[in-house]
């Protein structure tokens, strides 16, 4: 017992560091975060004691409502395009019969080590509605689409979530592909051997017992829409008006431009809960299908 | 037991004082910048180090200053300045440098952050230093706003006078195009967009990715209805927007339909944009007067710039003395926390009159804020002399500021909305009208 305890102690003491540098970076900085939305604060100024007049202010902002729209839209993107497209691909790669397959798998890596600057900038120039490659491609094809895709107030929150799903679906992709091999072979061929084609055994066999790696790239996939900020503010600073605004940018906004603390760390405060109840209800959806 | 117990509290010791050195290596090294007495004179006397936050990035910023630092030396030799070159951030590393206690005893910021810097008092107030006064008197003629605040108190001394926006154009492709000029009234413009875009040309280039030159041109269209532009959106305490910014909305409107400004206008850059007419690809441009000595190094001759137009040309005769510049406080500021808080006020009145000085006589810009006794020495451009002799004799009136952030900012996104096809004129007033309702209560 006495054992069992100074081990305790040991254990503690080399999870303590640790523990205090988090505290230090983190649960301070989010209790505070908490703790300052109730304030009317300028970042520099004496706080004042606001109440919930923050919380009940950000209900009748309009830009929390477009800031909500774009966040889901981007994560709908985001979970459609890499979670879709990264499966394929994963499966692809997972075949023996694909030459190559190394290569594939490096190029699709590739974009993710990039700077986000420069993936962005090399989108604006691929967006550019004169000589933007995507119009002219339309145009060699014929197809009678030209699109202002970075300043139309519609279109441009889906082309820049796009840029986002095209640079990390590699990231997304090497999670699905670690779970595809993680499936041991045996079920596959017993699948084979009943009669299944190779589409049917996925869909029977290595889709449903992928579960958890579908889970977590959920969360990665929701929670990186709805924080989304650095594709809007390179691309289009958030333009035309505010039809770019996510809740980070709303972040951005009132604090580093109006200097309205107490009024951003609401939005944070937002933004988090947001974040942790989509991770719950993935959670839960999951679960419960588990069961 | 015992061992172990003692290990572990080694490496907990050795990662405490890992921690604490490395974040005695990361502190600033910068504060051995900070003023105080440091450093000594030729003639052994202790210099007082003064630290002044200021644009230095290019020619026009860099040599105005590094001329007022030349000059101070003669003036003040146990003076040394320590420039701490200001970065294009929206001021958010000066605002870091307050939130932590580690001003600049000199610095440079715009009025939105200098309200702030009031209220959390990490600005000196000046209205009663000798230099104040003296500043007052030296101050050209209806430059008020520029020193003194709305609030009454001198936060900044300034060293331009108001600035305005312009409209470039160039002459030649005008002439090709067949365009009348002067163009006098919102029709005449929108035809004339419509011939340049017939000849191949973008009729005008504008930066509006960012957002103060759109509102720039909808207060150069206000300003020919409202003499007093955007602060009447604020002394008025309107609820909702008067005749006159509904009537500039129309016509901005009007001008986006008949193709005035490129379909990619809202996410173009300014280097996009003026490099589109410098390089004749656009016929005109819209950007504050300090762009005279780059259109003219660039196009020489070719270039001219126009008054904005107005809704008829009467209007346009009669209201050509309501300038689109609007005045608010900026300039050089002081820091309470300076250990050096008199020299500062000093040199930031005379960082600011030498600024002045070297504006007007090297470049023979007349919009600077202090009356200067030197002569022009550089060439004045034909361009920045018309302002000159047409428009600073003839001025009626400056248009007045927005001082509120949320009235700015609602502006600010929704006039480069209107360069959007598919925005209405309804959609910007409901919009701004929201916020003037509550901000205006």
């Amino acid at each position: 017992m006495n054992r069992y305890l100074s081990n305790k102690k040991a254990i503690a003491l080399f999870l303590l560091p640790a523990l205090l540098i988090y505290s230090v970076i983190i649960i301070y900085p989010v209790l505070q975060t908490v703790y300052r939305s109730f304030f009317n604060w300028d970042g520099l100024s004496t706080a004042t004691w606001n109440g919930i007049s923050n919380y009940r202010d950000l209900l009748e902002d309009p830009l929390l409502i477009t800031s909500l729209r774009n966040g889901l839209l981007f994560a709908l993107v985001l979970a459609v395009f890499q979670i879709g497209l990264g499966t394929v691909l994963a499966l692809a790669c997972a075949d023996p019969r694909i030459k190559g397959r190394k290569l594939l798998k490096t190029s699709y890596f590739i974009p993710v080590v990039l700077s986000v600057t420069v993936v962005c900038q090399l989108w604006i120039a691929m967006y550019d509605p004169a000589n933007g490659l995507i119009n002219r491609l339309f145009n060699l094809l014929h197809i009678p689409y030209q699109q202002n895709w970075l300043t139309s107030p519609t279109v441009s929150i889906i082309a820049i979530a796009f840029v986002n799903a095209w640079q990390f679906m590699g990231y997304q992709f090497s999670l699905l592909y670690a779970g595809v091999k993680s499936i041991p072979e045996q079920y596959m061929e017993a699948a084979t051997i009943d009669g299944c084609s190779k589409w049917m055994a996925h869909r029977k066999v290595t889709i449903p017992l992928m579960k958890e790696t579908y889970k977590f790239c959920l969360i990665v996939a929701i929670t990186s829409g709805i924080g989304a900020f650095v594709q809007m503010l390179i691309m289009t600073s958030g333009g035309p008006g505010t039809s770019n605004y996510t809740l980070t940018y709303m972040i951005y906004r009132y604090a580093f431009m109006e200097s309205n603390y107490g009024y951003a760390c609401a939005v944070s405060v937002v933004l988090v809960s947001l974040s942790l109840l989509a991770t719950v209800i993935i959670n839960k959806t999951f679960d419960r299908n588990e069961a | 037991m015992k061992r172990k117990y003692m290990k572990a509290l080694s490496v907990l010791a050795a990662l405490s004082l890992t921690i604490s050195l490395t974040a005695c290596g990361g502190k600033n090294s910068d504060n051995s910048a900070s003023s105080g007495n440091s450093g000594g004179a030729s003639d052994g006397t202790k210099k007082i180090q003064i630290k002044v936050y200021a644009q230095h990035f290019d020619e026009d910023t860099a040599k105005p200053f590094d001329y007022a630092v030349e000059e101070l030396k003669k003036e003040m030799p146990n003076v040394e300045i320590v420039l701490d070159e200001a970065v294009q951030d929206g001021y958010q590393k000066l605002k870091t440098y307050a939130a932590t206690g580690n001003m600049p005893d000199i610095y440079e910021t715009d009025w939105t952050t200098l309200q702030t810097f009031a209220k959390s008092k990490n600005v000196e107030l000046l209205d009663s230093y000798p230099e104040t006064a003296d500043f007052k008197s030296k101050l050209n003629t209806g430059l008020e706003s520029r020193l003194t605040a709305p609030d009454g108190h001198v936060y900044a001394f300034p060293y331009t006078g108001i600035e305005f926006q312009l409209i470039y154009y160039n002459k030649d492709i005008f002439q090709k195009a067949g365009i009348q000029t002067p163009i006098k009234t919102i029709d005449q413009l929108a035809d004339a967009a419509k011939k340049l875009s017939a000849a191949g040309y973008t009729p005008m280039a504008i930066f509006a990715k960012e957002k103060w030159i759109t509102t720039a041109f909808y207060a150069g269209l206000v300003t020919r209805e409202d003499a007093k532009g955007f602060g009447d959106l604020e002394a008025g305490k309107p609820a909702a927007l008067p005749t006159a910014f509904v009537t500039a909305a129309e016509q901005m409107k009007k001008l986006q339909e008949g193709g005035l400004f490129d379909a990619n206008a809202t996410n173009t850059n300014y280097d996009q944009a003026s490099s589109q007419f410098y390089s004749g690809k656009a016929a005109m441009f819209v950007n504050g007067q300090w762009e005279i000595y780059s259109s003219t190094e660039k196009l020489g001759d070719k270039v001219d710039w126009m008054y904005w137009p107005a809704k008829d040309e009467a209007t346009y005769d009669s209201s050509k003395g309501f300038i689109n510049g609007a005045g608010s406080p900026g300039g050089f500021s002081v820091s309470p926390s300076s250990k050096n808080k008199e020299t500062a006020v000093k040199v930031a009145s005379f960082l600011a009159q030498k600024y002045s000085e070297y504006k007007y006589s090297v470049l023979g810009s007349p919009i600077v804020s202090v009356k200067v006794d030197k002569p022009m020495t550089g060439e004045v451009p034909p361009m920045m002399k018309r302002i000159a002799d047409e428009v600073l004799p003839n001025v009626k009136s400056y248009a007045t500021a927005v001082s509120n952030v949320q009235i700015k900012n609602v502006i600010d996104d929704n006039t480069q909305n209107m360069l959007v096809s598919g925005f209405t004129v309804k959609q910007f007033t409901d919009n701004v009208n929201r916020i003037l309702a509550k901000e205006n209560k």
